[in-house]
């Protein structure tokens, strides 16, 4: 029975990694090593999402791989370690970048926080960035593949959208996380506009700063950390 | 003589001396001052200076020796501080601007003074949170890492002997993070992030 289910995974797994082969800086078998080595209980779903991830042009190749080594040499067992994996993996197939939340897994790890604190926290931040997102879109602020025609003015490629989201939504993070209650929209607005500026000309660019701030109002801040924190 | 005639005209000289000087002990404590202040006048600058040029010569070669001792002293304590604050070396030595790459990439100085500690290192997510250490070669407490950092927003936090510090003195804000701070350094705003 056991042998059934591998060689199914097989063959899903090796036309899927000469697929992405070409495209990823690391195959997709080493991840399949490392998921074995958890060992986790639903390798082939988190490897289908890191597939889906690497068609992203910021996908974080080199540092998802590291986390789950790491996750791979901790003492937790396999659930707690899996459940982290399974969090990354729902905001790839979400289409969301991962880049802040390994960063957010490492920095948990290294405090040694138990796992299923950092998974927790990993769960906010996940909400976070998606319902940023929404607030973005709602905002008619849109994200356009590389190499897509632009057909609004309002639409910005995705590595510079990808940066917008990550920044606004941690800042919100960052905010919660630190005793601010969501009901304060101006004191959140305020925090997001100097993270906004400061990163100004620098890793965004003037006109996203400027698109953002003009568009989200204190009022959405709230709403977005209100389902964070609900 | 009789003594209490004597006592009479000890008074009366006494009186007539008193009476005498009396114009002379107008002011006297005033003119005391005055004629401390003579003596050592409060100098100006400029009149400082003069002297140099006007006073003995022995006067002169203090006044040198004393501006002479101060410089070398300053200069001696700039070089090593920019031994320690700079890194790089050379022709960067004496500079204080910071020192970045083409790409914008910056050489940036962590500094911790940590006196009675055994290891000082760095993590943050330009190390993916894995330590690099801190070295205090002459053994003064201050634990010192210079690190090539990437343009944009960097979080961190020392861990001193074990111990986890997150509030950097030099760091631009701080956040709080599984309920401990960590430090937050922008990198390449213009240069004044060094």
């Amino acid at each position: 029975m056991i042998s059934r289910k591998l060689c199914t995974l097989w063959i899903i797994l090796i036309p899927l990694s000469l697929a992405v082969g070409a495209f990823a800086q690391i195959p997709l078998a080493e991840y399949e090593r490392a998921l074995y080595s958890i060992p986790a209980s639903n390798p082939g779903y988190i490897l289908s999402t890191i597939e889906l991830g690497m068609t992203q042009e910021d996908f974080p190749a080199e540092t998802l791989l590291s986390l789950i080594d790491r996750l791979v040499s901790h003492p937790a067992p396999p659930f707690e370690k899996e459940a982290i994996l399974l969090g990354l993996a729902h905001a790839l197939e979400d289409g969301l970048p991962i880049e802040s939340l390994i960063n957010k897994a490492f920095e948990g790890l290294a405090r040694g926080v138990p796992l299923q604190q950092i998974e927790r926290g990993l769960s906010v931040r996940l909400i976070l960035l998606a319902e940023t997102r929404d607030l973005l879109y709602s905002k008619g602020i849109f994200n356009v593949p590389a190499g897509s025609p632009q057909t609004v003015a309002t639409a910005i490629p995705m590595l510079r959208f990808n940066r917008l989201l990550i920044h606004v939504s941690e800042t919100i993070g960052d905010f919660l996380e630190g005793g601010g209650s969501p009901f304060e929209g101006h004191v959140l607005y305020q925090e997001v506009y100097n993270r906004l500026t400061m990163l100004q000309g620098v890793t965004l660019l003037p006109e996203d700063v400027e698109l953002v701030l003009e568009r989200i109002e204190p009022s959405d801040l709230t709403q977005v950390a209100l389902v964070a924190v609900s | 003589m009789k003594l209490d005639k004597l006592d009479g005209l000890l008074r009366d000289t006494l009186k007539a001396e008193v009476a005498a000087s009396a114009e002379r002990l107008i002011e006297l404590e005033e003119r005391v001052i005055m004629k401390l202040g003579d003596r050592h006048p409060r100098l100006r600058w400029f009149q400082w200076l003069g002297q140099l040029s006007a006073s003995t010569r022995g006067a002169r070669l203090g006044q040198v020796a004393v501006v002479g001792a101060t410089a070398a002293i300053f200069l001696f304590v700039g070089l090593t501080l920019s031994d320690r604050i700079l890194p790089g070396g050379g022709a960067s030595r004496l500079s204080l601007q910071p020192v970045r790459s083409a790409d914008g990439t910056q050489e940036v100085l962590f500094v911790l003074p940590a006196l009675d500690a055994e290891n000082v290192a760095v993590v943050g997510n330009f190390n993916a949170w894995q330590g690099t250490a801190l070295s205090d070669p002459d053994g003064d407490g201050i634990w010192t890492a210079s690190i090539s950092l990437s343009p944009g927003r960097h979080e961190y936090a020392f861990i001193i002997d074990g111990r986890w510090w997150g509030q950097d003195p030099l760091a631009d804000e701080y956040i709080q993070s599984f309920g401990e701070y960590s430090s937050v350094r922008y990198i390449g705003r213009g240069g004044d992030d060094a």
